[in-house]
């Protein structure tokens, strides 16, 4: 059989925009806000692990303005993010309660304590790109829907590599699902670089495989993520999905458990560009505003250290009550039988 | 030569012993290179024995495995590692439903030998899914063996024999043990088929494994203050079941518990339990106690407490059957 | 004036114990939240602990290049009398206070 004429189309070109990225003061303002409460949070957080008051933790140090960037160009009267276990910078650009978020860091209930509906992102996730097939599931019922929302799934180099993702891209370019593939290409995946783990070394180039546009960016100005996955939105909105693939490096510890200098050099991560929260300062251009936002920062942070420390009523019950929507009779059995065995005192 | 290691360093010179005897051998899977995995069982290897037998993969996990059939399909014999119980969900597809049968689809032809190392079970206030016991879920699959050592010295041991074997065999270490130190006997194996004895009792047999077994020991010695004589075995393997063994203490004492962290319903122990109704009809004291996780999912690090079989709810069920 | 302890922390998912490498911290000296106590090493990683609260330090458990179990007291803080207590939360084995007693039929 002859070979047919290639009927891939050739995909947009989105980014860069013919007329350049300008993003309004009040807008800086309020990105460069929520990325020093994401700092201070992790900065802190990682604290609270070495205090006792969290079993682990997984900074987000250097992914604020990926992070925040993104989920702040999100709509959230329509829009739904799909975060991983690394994007608490997405869940304060949401103004989701960071106190609920942190219940799962806690270890007081996987995946949180936030409503995905109201706060408008998944729970986290241990399982990277699982939720990129959710995302282009729940994309497609927007379209079937006519809400015009669209999905923003977010997943690392690590995660690229799972077919889950693959499935993600191909199901949505396929059925033109409104979803935005936002990658952060932070260049490690726990202890394996970049260069182990993505062949060729750029996600977005995957891209064209799936004929849906891709935009690469720097992750780390939050000007040009926040400008970016507006652009890809309204994209996906209208024609179906975009790979965005950011730039950006994970300058922390995979966790509060691991040690990057068994796998990295001091050099290396000196030899790193500048600092988004840096990026961010320059661009607000305002030294007064900026100490008082850092100021507002630190007080939201301890809010919740103290808000965690006041413990939930969370017991043994609702390891049961939540398993199903109807509870089996085994369930119910056991239950009972787990009350009797330890409320003994 | 007898050496006091960690079940982490023990599975640590396993692993270097098997890949400096036998060429074909590989470790794989995610960080298990250069880091020396999560919990550096693997602390050293790349350095001795090289990138291209100790890979650090990308990162997924149904790949590390069906990479891993390949493998064993050209005659190499991988021991791959999914960083967590968790992880082996996604892999699946390829245990189930490629590794497990493939011996069986070319009629003995291209058998799969490998081993797979799960670190298993809860017990470390680890985050969701990094607490599973699926033992019950691998030991379903035919074409499966599955293995839960519960010390160091069974650890070391029992690696190198299901390295040696010529079936995929799951390796279910308990992470919760993993920096316990015990003696390692190097040259004095013992009796690496089947369970093992840990503890000889008259009254009662505790059948647990991994680290439901070191818990159950604790009981057997609470149980002897109140003159309750108690038999904790070490069922070992899951996959196969030594029936004869279990069956052998149980007929002694007349009365089981069976402990595991995994969920009660379609568990091990049901399975044990039906086991030991089938043989010894007539002759149990005692309808054949469970101790087991709940039908739910593993709990979040607080609730670990609750989930897991504890001191007290295996007194409880010892209790039951003494009781009967 | 009362005591508070704290009571060195699982630094990385189920390990047991943890190497004081350095003492940053002194008898007698006043500490902030956050100000490093102790330089200590895991089988995993060398970390330091920070403070978790703001007070005067009363005692530090164990030298340099001791081995401390986790759960074991690693500093005790003098402060004022309601701030009496364990901070934390540290993971620890359920008491091995019996409850359930056995008895044969």
């Amino acid at each position: 059989m002859p070979v047919p004429p290639s009927s891939a189309a050739q995909p947009a070109q989105l980014w860069p925009p013919q007329n350049g990225v300008t993003v309004d003061v009040e807008t800086l303002r309020g990105l460069a806000e929520r990325m020093l409460v994401t700092r201070v949070l992790d900065t802190e957080a990682v604290r609270w692990q070495r205090q006792g008051i969290l079993p682990a933790f997984p900074p987000a140090i250097g992914q604020e303005a990926a992070q925040v960037g993104s989920a702040m160009a999100l709509d959230r009267a329509r829009d739904m993010a799909f975060i991983t276990y690394r994007d608490h910078g997405v869940v304060v650009g949401l103004d989701s309660d960071l106190t609920d978020y942190m219940g799962s860091h806690l270890a007081l209930w996987n995946g949180g304590f936030a409503d995905p509906n109201k706060v408008r992102h998944s729970p986290l996730q241990a399982v990277v790109g699982a939720t990129a097939l959710h995302a282009m599931g729940w994309a497609y019922a927007q379209k079937l829907d006519g809400t015009g929302g669209a999905a923003i799934a977010y997943f690392g180099d690590g995660a690229s590599s799972q077919g889950d993702v693959h499935e993600a891209m191909n199901f949505a370019a396929v059925s033109k699902s409104p979803v935005v593939f936002f990658v952060q290409n932070n260049g490690w995946s726990l202890s394996t670089p970049l260069d182990l783990q993505v062949a060729g070394g750029s996600v977005a180039a995957r891209a064209s495989g799936y004929s849906m546009p891709s935009m690469r960016i720097d992750g780390d100005d939050v000007g040009e993520v926040y400008a970016a996955t507006q652009i890809a939105l309204e994209h996906a909105r209208e024609h179906g999905p975009v790979v965005i693939e950011a730039f950006t490096y994970r300058r922390g510890p995979h966790a509060t458990s691991d040690d990057p200098s068994r796998y990295r050099s001091l050099e290396e991560e000196r030899a790193l560009g500048p600092d988004p929260i840096d990026v961010a300062r320059q661009l607000v251009a305002d030294e007064a505003w900026w100490a008082e936002a850092e100021q507002r920062a630190e007080q939201a942070v301890d809010a919740v250290r103290v808000q965690m420390q006041s413990p939930r009523t969370i017991d043994g019950n609702d390891m049961f009550d939540y398993v199903f929507q109807e509870k089996t009779p085994q369930l119910v059995k056991q239950q009972e039988q787990w009350r009797e065995e330890t409320d003994l005192d | 030569m007898t050496e006091q290691l960690s079940t982490q360093k023990a599975i640590n010179t396993a692993l270097r012993e098997i890949l400096a005897d036998d060429a074909k051998s590989l470790v794989f899977g995610e960080d298990v290179g250069k880091l020396g995995g999560v919990f550096r069982v693997t602390d050293g290897l790349q350095t001795e024995f090289g990138a291209h037998r100790v890979i650090d993969t990308p990162l997924a996990e149904s790949g590390i495995l069906g990479m891993a059939a390949g493998l064993a399909m050209a005659g190499h014999r991988p021991i791959p590692e999914v960083q967590f119980d968790g992880f082996a969900y996604p892999a699946m597809n390829q245990i189930i439903s490629q590794i497990a049968r493939t011996n069986y689809r070319s009629r003995g032809a291209t058998p799969m030998q490998m081993v797979l190392r799960i670190p298993s079970y809860g017990g470390i206030r680890a985050p969701e899914l990094h607490g599973e016991s699926i033992e019950a879920t691998l030991a379903h699959v035919p074409g499966l063996k599955v293995v839960s050592p519960s010390n160091p010295h069974q650890a070391y041991h029992l690696l190198r024999r299901a390295h040696e074997m010529p079936d995929p065999v799951m390796f279910m270490e308990p992470k919760s043990r993993y920096w316990n130190r015990g003696d390692v006997d190097f040259e004095n194996p013992g009796d690496l088929e089947g369970s093992l004895v840990a503890r000889e009792g008259e009254d009662l047999t505790i059948i647990a494994w991994g680290a439901m077994v070191a818990r159950s020991l604790e009981v057997a010695e609470l149980a002897a203050e109140d003159d309750v004589s108690i038999e904790v075995v070490d069922a070992r393997w899951l996959k196969p079941l030594d029936e004869d063994g279990l069956v052998a203490s149980v007929a002694k004492t007349g009365r089981a518990v069976i402990v595991h962290e995994a969920p009660r319903t379609a568990g091990l122990g049901a399975e044990i339990g039906q086991l030991l109704t089938e043989r010894l009809w007539g002759k149990l004291e005692a309808p054949v106690e469970r101790v087991t996780g709940y039908d739910v999912p593993t709990p979040a690090g607080d609730l670990e407490d609750e989930y897991i079989p504890s001191i007290d709810r295996i007194l409880f069920g010892v209790q039951r059957s003494l009781e009967y | 004036m009362a005591e508070r302890s704290f009571p060195l922390p699982d630094l990385g998912e189920g390990l047991i114990e943890a190497t004081i490498l350095e003492w940053l911290v002194e008898p007698g000296q006043w500490v902030e939240r956050n100000t490093p106590l102790v330089e200590v090493e895991t089988t995993k990683s060398a970390v330091e602990l920070p403070s978790p609260i703001a007070g005067t330090v009363k005692t530090t458990h164990g030298e340099d290049g001791d081995t401390i179990n986790v759960g074991d007291t690693l500093i005790t803080f003098e402060v004022a009398d309601e701030e009496a207590g364990i901070v934390g939360t540290v993971p620890q084995e359920k008491k091995k206070e019996r409850r359930v007693r056995l008895s044969k039929k």
